[in-house]
């Protein structure tokens, strides 16, 4: 079964992108900051994780990192707001997946479905 | 300036609501939804200009329900935004809002088979956001927004009444942010006049600089000198109140404050020896001229104009044009009268060489009382002592 984790400090934006998937049947666990991020990672062993940039303490850019440098293989997906080029740059550096801008519109969230299950083929 | 603009348009458009009033109508209107009508959530989808969508900006309701704030946007393509601004929802539901249950009911419609496709998007939506209404916000024909309703807590449909409410509250939405977009452009208008202003100013100022062969720079450290010498004024607290008014207009009398020079001959102006009287008489006059050169623009420069005019009066009364005393002369003259003589002592004139820094301050301390306002007199030895000038 595949599964997502889901990480960003707004609990709303964790709770609606959790709703989103549970009613396409994708299980997910939620974590709201970046050490969180950590520890769920290798506990949950997700297949992809959906990781918000700006984030108090620990941002996403730190969880990247360390995510890849033990599991380079991982597939994680970057949430960002108005993130500035040298941002960006610096996951897509780091070994970021992709990118999904806030707000966002949903189809993009589908997109990430599609990344998902299409690994497990 | 920009203020006095400002305060034009807020007396002329007090029936208009102001742009940080906007938010908080716009609140006001989600939470009583939320606690009147009793329902699980509700969001207002703004257009935003710039992203060419409606972002979700405003929402309330039970936690794991509502809507992230900021977080989704529908674009202006989306199904939904179309049927909305084609008036649709008038053919197939007989009303503009779109409600869940007669959304289903016309998915099965025969008739309007030609609309299943974006029936089927718009159901999707609803179903993902646990939306059960949607309401368009429109000005005249333009789809400023979208109410979102979630279900009542008790279940249940919306009756006609509250309906009628939220088509109500909806328009009540449109109008606030078209007038919030109306402000706005003025705004962008009176700061596009304001740039205008002050960029004519500026070369004004320039012009006076390349007329005077021994001042040229001393306009821009005029200015230099005043504002450090109204921030440490602030800072000291010796002057009474320092608005952000007064120092754009000390800003713009520095500025202007030798533009009446442009009337005085040159042969005078850069006159290698000491003035005869009738010459200095004439110099003197670049206080009254520079006031008549500004006179089509006197609405813009109000208090400036103060500067302009009575920086060279003396503490003590024995100066021009008025030979106004002790605090009749307004503050902004005071400030650059010290700031004006002081760059005079330190740089080379015709008549005779630049003294020193220091020494042009001990001749400051020494005219502390007769020609210079004392306390801005003061406040200038301080900056001197503390190498801010």
């Amino acid at each position: 079964m595949s599964k997502i984790l889901i990480v960003d400090d707004e609990k709303d934006v964790c709770d609606f992108i959790q709703n989103y998937f549970r009613k396409r049947k994708i299980e997910s666990a939620i974590a709201n900051s970046g050490s969180q991020a950590l520890v769920m990672f290798a506990n949950y062993k997700p297949d992809l994780v959906l990781l918000d940039i700006k984030m108090p303490g620990l941002d996403g850019l730190h969880v990247l990192e360390t995510i890849k440098k033990e599991t380079p293989e991982a597939k994680v997906m970057m949430l960002s707001g108005e993130e500035n080029e040298e941002t960006v740059n610096r996951a897509k550096q780091l070994g970021a997946i992709d990118f999904i801008h806030k707000p966002l519109e949903l189809k993009e969230l589908s997109k990430v479905i599609t990344l998902l299950l299409g690994e497990n083929n | 300036m920009k203020l006095n603009y400002k305060k034009e348009l807020e007396n002329a458009a007090k029936s208009m609501i102001l742009v940080h009033r906007l938010d908080t109508l716009i609140k006001l209107i989600v939470r009583v939804i939320i606690n009147r009508l009793n329902v699980v959530h509700a969001g207002i989808l703004l257009f935003d200009k710039a992203k060419q969508s409606y972002v979700l900006s405003f929402s309330r309701g039970k936690t794991g329900k509502r809507i992230p704030k900021g977080f989704m946007r529908i674009d202006k393509n989306h199904p939904l935004i179309r049927f909305l601004n084609n008036g649709d929802g008038k053919k197939a539901f007989g009303d503009h809002i779109i409600e869940y249950k007669l959304l289903n009911k016309a998915i099965k419609n025969k008739k309007l088979t030609y609309l299943k496709d974006v029936f089927m998007e718009i159901k999707l939506l609803m179903d993902d956001l646990e939306v059960v209404a949607c309401v368009p916000s429109f000005f005249r024909s333009e789809l400023l927004g979208v109410l979102l309703l979630g279900k009542k807590d008790k279940g249940g449909w919306f009756k006609r009444e509250e309906l009628d409410f939220f088509q109500a509250l909806a328009s009540d939405v449109a109008m606030a942010i078209h007038n919030a977009q109306l402000f706005e452009q003025l705004q962008d208008e009176a700061e596009r006049r304001y740039k205008l202003f002050m960029g004519s100013i500026l070369a004004l100022a320039k012009e006076i600089d390349a007329k005077d062969h021994y001042t040229s720079g001393h306009t821009e450290r005029v200015i230099d000198y005043s504002l450090a010498i109204v921030e440490k004024l602030k800072e000291l607290d010796k002057a009474g109140p320092i608005t952000d008014d007064f120092i754009e207009d000390l800003k713009i009398a520095s500025l202007l404050h030798d533009v009446g020079k442009i009337g005085i001959p040159e042969k005078v102006l850069n006159k290698n020896g000491k003035l005869d009287e009738e010459e200095f008489t004439l110099i003197k006059q670049h206080t009254t001229i520079g006031v008549s050169i500004l006179e089509p623009i006197k609405e813009f420069l109000k208090d400036a104009l103060l500067g302009i005019k009575y920086h060279h009066e003396r503490f003590d009364g024995t100066g021009y044009p008025e030979g106004l005393k002790g605090e009749n002369i307004p503050l902004i003259a005071s400030i650059i009268g010290v700031a004006d003589s002081y760059d005079a002592m330190i740089t080379d004139r015709p008549y005779r060489k630049a003294l020193s820094k220091e020494q042009a301050i001990n001749e400051i301390q020494r005219y502390c009382g007769s020609q210079f306002h004392p306390v801005v007199a003061e406040v200038m030895v301080a900056l001197y002592k503390e190498n801010k000038i």
